[in-house]
């Protein structure tokens, strides 16, 4: 362990402020999409998305802009691709998903050794950075928070039926193609924000442990909501402290956090339940 | 004359390259209960999906409580309102935490997009309304994945009932249940379905129950080849137009099912 700088030290830096800042936003987004995402089948989807975004990321260097407006772009239209994929090919998702994530990774990395700036920030890109937090990430974050709020909490019957059955939720007269496609879209951008903070290595724990955590726990989908974006925040805020207190990369400091979380919630669901048990 | 509350006329529906379904027409009558009997295969389920825009229809045309339904499912909101559907399979995904409340809260809340906290007191009162008339209340905080066939069937019910609707489509019903939870299903069918003043439309293989309880039969095999009272859609011969020559019946032995 080193002698780093206290916690109080840490705090009072504008850079910390704004990676807490945003860690506790990303997680909370994370966790909140997540929670559908999860109950959805999408966790192998978002995983597919973290890998590809290098690609993003790495057209962004090569065209010298900033890579986290081309990654946006770019996230979203590899969304909308992989989805027409998914819906139209005879092969297994998860095959198909293995096929082009690993394929974007591969070219991602072999374009990177091109790029010399680039060669020394390889293991942020892969596994985080909380001094990578700007104030236009974060304005970008509160914006996205707040318009996915608004879009789940309004058609909040819609997205449970379409989580539940979908012929159920078509028969309600629920828009399914298009509440699916806006989701795919949300979370897409949602992950390229993200990655900043976590990494394109570990993207998906942002989505997934948070919401399986409160999965294990829940009784309520209003709570299960509730629970999984508040886990993702505090998660994310506690890792990135310990990644910051100890100069430890920040992805793998919140997805330890979130893995602690996620057995002290698996424990809680091992307790015996008090309610009636289906007959 | 009896209001009409589905029509469907010639109505044609392709699935994976094949007609599923062709030319098709009947009506239903307000508050009547028909069942819609055939071979595996024969597209019921099809039909069905169909007739509630689950499944576009590529010729004819369905008319609900006398609204036009559009090619790709396209109905106003009022209407759609009134219909509900259970489908064969509602199998909860991925143990999906929602209580049995919620659940039933869903098929209160209308259309489109709402304030999550607007008419949060009507529909508590709704749901709990729900509940008692299907004899679900104790089962209001269990969360919907951990309920055996015979009470998901029955939580199926309360979503139905938490608001007025006018025609209830079932697939299948009584699929996944063995003969005494199909037996309390269809008691508790029967008795919503003439205080609540349903009209009925259920596909169906168990010809015995049909017999018994419906007032008019659809005989379908991709078209359909038959359609009146049981009596008649139900003879030997009409049965061997539709399943084949040399089928026989498989009767359940439900007993007591309520009688028409």
């Amino acid at each position: 362990m080193t002698d780093g700088p206290s916690l109080g030290d840490l705090l009072a830096l504008p850079f910390m402020q704004r990676a807490l800042l945003g860690g506790l936003l990303t997680g909370a987004l994370g966790g909140l999409l997540g929670s559908f995402a999860v109950l959805r089948q999408l966790s192998f989807f978002s995983d597919a998305l973290g890998h590809s975004a290098l690609l993003g990321i790495t057209l962004g260097i090569l065209l010298g802009l900033n890579p986290t407006l081309v990654l946006i772009p770019f996230a979203v239209l590899f969304a909308l691709v992989v989805s027409r994929l998914v819906e139209h090919s005879r092969l297994p998702t998860d095959a198909l998903l293995n096929i082009i994530y690993s394929s974007s990774l591969a070219i991602a990395v072999v374009a990177l050794s091109f790029v010399r700036i680039y060669k020394g920030g390889i293991h942020q890109l892969l596994f985080g950075d909380i001094l990578g937090i700007s104030w236009l990430d974060l304005v970008l974050i509160v914006g996205l928070l707040l318009t996915a709020l608004a879009y789940l909490g309004l058609t909040r019957r819609d997205q449970i039926l379409l989580t539940l059955d979908e012929p159920l939720a078509l028969s309600r007269g629920v828009s399914v193609p298009l509440h699916r496609l806006l989701f795919i879209v949300l979370l897409a951008v949602v992950v390229a924000i993200s990655i900043k903070a976590v990494g394109v290595l570990l993207i998906s724990a942002f989505v997934v442990i948070p919401a399986c955590a409160s999965r294990l726990v829940s009784r309520h989908f209003n709570g299960y909501v509730a629970l999984a974006s508040g886990l993702g925040g505090i998660c994310a805020v506690l890792g990135l402290l310990v990644s910051g207190a100890f100069d430890l990369p920040s992805g793998p400091c919140v997805v330890i956090v979130q893995l602690i979380g996620f057995l002290a919630a698996l424990a809680l669901a091992a307790q015996p339940s008090t309610g009636n048990e289906a007959s | 004359m009896a209001e009409m509350v589905l029509e469907v006329s010639d109505l044609t529906v392709r699935r994976e390259g094949g007609t599923a379904v062709e030319g098709v027409s009947f009506a239903l009558a307000a508050e009547s209960d028909t069942a819609l009997v055939g071979p595996n295969g024969a597209g019921k389920s099809t039909l069905v999906q169909a007739i509630l825009g689950i499944l576009p229809h590529q010729g004819g045309g369905v008319r609900l409580l006398g609204r036009p339904l559009g090619p790709r499912g396209q109905l106003p909101p009022s209407v759609r309102a009134q219909l509900a559907y259970l489908p064969q399979t509602f199998a909860v995904r991925n143990r999906c935490p929602l209580s049995v409340a919620e659940f039933v809260g869903l098929g209160w809340d209308p259309p489109g997009l709402q304030l999550p906290w607007r008419g949060s007191e009507r529909r508590r009162r709704a749901v709990e309304k729900a509940l008692a008339k299907t004899g679900c209340t104790d089962l209001a905080d269990r969360l919907v994945s951990e309920l055996s066939g015979g009470q998901t069937k029955r939580v199926l019910l309360a979503f139905c009932v938490v608001r007025p609707r006018r025609l209830l489509v079932l697939d299948e019903a009584q699929a996944g249940l063995d003969s005494q939870a199909a037996e309390q299903f269809y008691g508790l069918l029967f008795d919503l379905r003439r205080s609540e003043g349903w009209t009925i439309l259920q596909v169906s293989h168990d010809l015995e129950m049909v017999r018994r309880t419906c007032d008019g039969v659809l005989c379908l095999n991709r078209s359909l080849r038959c359609w009146g009272p049981p009596d008649h859609a139900l003879s030997s011969a009409q049965l061997e137009r539709v399943y084949g020559r040399g089928y026989v019946p498989y009767h359940h032995h439900h007993g007591g099912h309520p009688s028409r």
